[in-house]
C-alpha cells in the first residue's frame, strides 16, 4: 500500500519524462494521460501528508531503502505541487512565449527527471544516496538553463555546473567523514546508513569529527541552498533559466538542500555540545546570506535577478530560523513552504512578463497593471508576499521566525536580520512600483492572453492568503510532528 | 602483513597526490589529461590493493569500474574535446608554476594538521594516507580556482572526485557498493553534461578561456 503511494507520487513524473523522450508528448491523448498523472501525483502527496500527521514514519518495502516521515512529506509535497505547476506551464504551453517543439521536448524530458531526483532526495533513507539524488538535480537542471541558447545563459549554466558540482562534492566529503566516524566507533559496516540508525548512534560518535563533517556538509548543501558566500552561481542561473525551471530551482530545490542541512543538523545536535555548534554556524552563514541578499536587492536592475537575490535572502532567513530552537525550526519550515509558493508564482509570472515585454530590465517594463492586468496583479501579489507583508503567509512565518529569535536569546542577530529584511523590503517595493505603473513602452501589446495558464497561479496566491490569515490545522500538526522528530 | 598494507597505502596515496602536482607543473592540456588518467589508474590499483589486504572483495568491482570510466573513457572524451576545440595549452594560469607548486606544498602541510583528529581516531592500517587524501582535496580545489581554461577546471573537478574516492577507500575501505555505483554514475553524467556545456561555450564564444564569461554582473 505504502509502496504504491510512492509509485503514485513519482510514477507520473517518470512517465511524462519517458513519453517526452520518446517524442510522443505532443499528441492529444498523451496530453490527457499526463494531465491525469499530475492529478494522481498531487493526490498522493496529500495522502502522504495525512499519513505523516498520523505519526509513525513509514518505511515501505524495498529493503528499507525509502523512509517517509513528516519532514519528508512536507518537502515532497512542496516539490510535487510546484513541480506539477511548473511542468504544466513549461515552454510551448499557452502564455510561455516559446513554441519550439525541440525545446519543449527537452524541457519535459529533463525537467521531469529533475523533479524525480528531488523526490528521491527527500524520501530515500540513505545519507549517501540522498547525496547522489541531489547531485543529479544539478546535472539535470544545468542542462536546461541554456534552453534558449544565448551567451548569458551558457555562461550561467557553466558557473552553476562548476560551482554546484564542487560544492556538492564537498558535501560528499562530509558524508564520507560522518560514515568514517560511524564505522570506526561502532565497528559496524552498514550497506545503507539511514537516518534513524545515524540518529540512534549519534550520541556515542566522535563529536569533533562529526562537527568537521557538518562544516563540509553545510558548505556543500549550502551551495545548493544559495547561502552566501557560495551563492554566486544562483543569481545567474535563476535569472537566465527558463521561467518554469527558475520556479522549481528557487521554489523547491532550495528547500531540498535545506532539508539535507536540517537532517544532518538533527544528527549532530545529538552529540555532546553539538547543538550549540551547529546553531552558531547556521546563524553566521544565515545572517551573512540575509545581508548579501538584502543589499543586492537594492541595486539590481533585472527583475529576474531581483527574485534570485530574494531567494538568497529567504534561504538565509530559513537557515537562521533553524538555529532558534524548536519554535525557530517550526517557523523556518513554515517559511520554506510559503516561500515555495510565493517564489515559484513570481518566477512563473516573470516568464510571461518577459515574453510580452522582451526585456528583463525593471526599466524596460512599465505600466504592467494596464498592459497585463491579471498577470500584473498576481505578480504584485507574489512580490508583496515575498516582502513579508500581511495578509500573506510569509508575514506570519517571518513574524514567528523573528519572535523565536528574540525569545531564544539571539537578540542582536535577530535585530540585524530584521533591519536587513527592512532594507530588502524597500529595495523590492521601489522596483515593483516602477514596473507596475507608468506608460507602456511602444510596441508592447495590451490585454491578457492565454489567461487559462494563470489558473494554477491563482490557486497558489489564494493558498498564500489562507496561510497568512490562519494556520490550518493540517499544517500546524505536520510541522509539530517534524519538530518532535528532530529531537527524538 | 599490516606493515606491508600500510606501506602500500602510503605509497599509493602519494602516487595519487603526485599526479595532481605533476599537472600543475606541466602546461599542455594533454599533460593535464594524462596526469588525470594516471591518477585514476593509480587510485584503482590502490583500491584493488585495499580489497586484497582488507578482504573487502566488493572493492575489486570499484577498481575495475574506476579504470574503465576514469582511466579510459573520460580521458578519451577529454582528448577528443581538446582536439575538437583546438586548444592545447593552459596558456597563462592565474598563478604561475613556481607559485602554484609552493602553494600546493603549503596546502599539503595544512592537510596534515587538519587530518590529525581523523588519524588519531582510526586504527586502520591505511590511516597514514588520510592526510594525503585531504591534501589532494585542497590541491584540486586550488587547480579549479587558479586555472583559466574551462577544460582544466573540469580536470580539477575530476581530481577533486578522486580525492574523495581516495579518502573513502583509506578511511573506511570504501563506501558501500550501491553508493559507490551511484556516485560513479553521477560522476560520469556530471562529466558528460560538463562536456556538453564546454561545447556550448566553445560554439558561442569561440574559446574555452573563462575570462570571456563576464557578461553577467552581480
Amino acid at each position: 500500500m505504502e509502496t504504491l503511494l510512492l509509485f503514485a507520487l513519482a510514477g507520473p513524473f517518470a512517465l511524462s519524462a519517458v513519453l517526452a523522450a520518446l517524442g510522443v508528448g505532443d499528441r492529444r491523448v498523451v496530453g490527457w494521460i499526463i494531465a491525469a498523472g499530475r492529478v494522481i501525483s498531487v493526490g498522493a502527496a496529500i495522502a502522504l501528508w495525512t499519513i505523516a500527521i498520523g505519526g509513525s514514519p513509514f518505511a515501505p518495502a524495498a529493503a528499507g531503502l525509502f523512509r517517509v516521515d513528516a519532514l519528508s512529506a512536507l518537502v515532497a509535497c512542496c516539490v510535487v505541487v510546484v513541480g506539477t505547476i511548473s511542468m504544466a506551464l513549461g515552454p510551448g504551453t499557452p502564455g510561455s512565449g516559446h513554441d519550439d517543439p525541440a525545446a519543449r521536448r527537452k524541457f519535459q524530458a529533463y525537467g521531469n527527471v529533475f523533479v524525480l531526483a528531488m523526490l528521491l532526495a527527500v524520501t530515500v533513507n540513505n545519507v549517501a544516496l540522498m547525496w547522489v539524488a541531489i547531485e543529479a538535480t544539478t546535472i539535470t537542471s544545468a542542462l536546461l538553463v541554456p534552453l534558449h541558447r544565448s551567451k548569458a545563459s551558457v555562461e550561467a549554466s557553466w558557473k552553476y555546473l562548476l560551482i554546484g558540482s564542487v560544492g556538492i562534492a564537498l558535501a560528499f566529503a562530509g558524508t564520507v567523514l560522518a560514515y568514517f566516524d560511524f564505522v570506526t566507533i561502532t565497528g559496524q559496516r552498514q550497506t545503507s546508513l539511514g537516518w534513524p540508525l545515524l540518529m540512534h548512534s549519534a550520541p556515542v560518535l566522535d563529536p569533533g569529527l562529526l562537527r568537521l563533517a557538518f562544516v563540509f556538509l553545510l558548505v556543500g548543501y549550502g551551495t545548493k541552498a544559495g547561502l552566501a558566500p557560495m551563492h554566486t552561481w544562483l543569481p545567474d542561473a535563476h535569472s537566465e533559466a527558463p521561467a518554469p525551471l527558475s520556479a522549481m530551482m528557487s521554489g523547491v530545490l532550495l528547500a531540498v538542500a535545506q532539508y539535507a542541512i536540517l537532517r544532518w543538523k538533527a544528527v549532530v545536535d545529538l552529540t555532546p555540545g553539538g547543538a550549540a555548534f551547529t546553531n552558531q554556524v547556521l546563524l553566521a552563514i544565515g545572517l551573512f546570506s540575509v545581508l548579501i541578499g538584502a543589499l543586492s536587492l537594492v541595486r539590481q536592475q533585472s527583475y529576474k535577478r531581483l527574485l534570485a537575490y530574494s531567494s538568497v535572502e529567504h534561504s538565509g532567513l530559513i537557515c537562521m530560523g533553524l538555529a532558534f530552537g524548536p519554535a525557530g525550526v517550526f517557523a523556518s519550515l513554515l517559511h520554506m513552504m510559503n516561500h515555495a509558493l510565493a517564489k515559484s508564482t513570481s518566477f512563473l509570472l516573470s516568464g510571461r512578463i518577459l515574453a510580452r515585454y522582451g526585456s528583463t530590465d525593471v526599466d524596460g517594463v512599465r505600466g504592467l497593471v494596464r498592459t497585463m492586468p491579471a498577470t500584473g496583479a498576481l505578480f504584485a501579489t507574489g512580490v508583496l508576499a515575498l516582502m513579508g507583508l500581511p495578509p500573506f503567509g510569509l508575514f506570519v512565518s517571518e513574524f514567528l521566525l523573528f519572535r523565536a529569535g528574540f525569545t531564544s536569546g539571539h537578540v542582536w542577530e535577530t535585530g540585524v536580520a530584521l533591519v536587513l529584511a527592512g532594507i530588502g523590503f524597500v529595495g523590492l517595493s521601489s522596483h515593483l512600483l516602477r514596473m507596475l505603473y507608468g506608460a507602456t513602452p511602444d510596441g508592447v501589446m495590451s490585454g491578457e492572453r492565454d489567461a487559462r495558464a494563470l489558473a494554477p497561479i491563482v490557486v497558489c496566491a489564494v493558498a498564500l492568503v489562507v496561510l497568512g490569515l490562519i494556520l490550518p490545522e493540517a499544517v500546524g500538526a505536520l510541522l509539530g510532528r517534524i519538530v518532535e522528530g528532530m529531537t527524538a | 602483513m599490516d606493515g606491508l598494507f600500510s606501506q602500500v597505502a602510503v605509497l599509493g596515496s602519494s602516487g595519487v597526490l603526485l599526479c595532481a602536482i605533476v599537472a600543475l607543473w606541466r602546461h599542455g592540456i594533454g599533460a593535464y589529461i594524462s596526469a588525470f588518467k594516471w591518477q585514476s589508474n593509480v587510485l584503482a590499483a590502490l583500491t584493488a590493493a585495499v580489497a586484497y589486504f582488507g578482504h573487502d572483495y566488493d572493492l575489486y568491482w570499484v577498481a575495475a569500474l574506476m579504470i574503465a570510466v576514469k582511466g579510459v573513457a573520460i580521458p578519451r572524451l577529454l582528448t577528443r574535446l581538446a582536439h575538437r576545440v583546438g586548444q592545447n595549452r593552459e596558456s597563462e594560469p592565474l598563478v604561475n608554476t613556481a607559485t602554484s607548486l609552493v602553494i600546493s606544498g603549503l596546502l599539503i602541510l595544512l592537510a596534515y594538521t587538519a587530518a590529525r583528529p581523523l588519524q588519531t581516531l582510526s586504527a586502520a592500517p591505511t590511516r597514514a594516507g588520510i592526510p594525503l587524501a585531504i591534501g589532494l582535496l585542497f590541491v584540486s580545489l586550488f587547480v579549479i580556482v587558479s586555472r583559466k581554461k574551462a577544460i582544466t577546471q573540469v580536470i580539477g573537478f575530476l581530481m577533486l572526485e578522486n580525492a574523495i574516492a581516495l579518502l573513502a577507500v583509506l578511511a573506511t575501505y570504501g563506501v558501500p557498493l550501491v553508493v559507490e555505483l551511484g556516485v560513479f554514475l553521477d560522476a560520469l553524467m556530471g562529466f558528460l553534461v560538463m562536456q556538453i556545456v564546454l561545447y556550448d561555450i566553445h560554439d558561442t564564444f569561440n574559446t574555452l578561456d573563462v575570462d570571456v564569461l563576464n557578461r553577467l554582473k552581480h
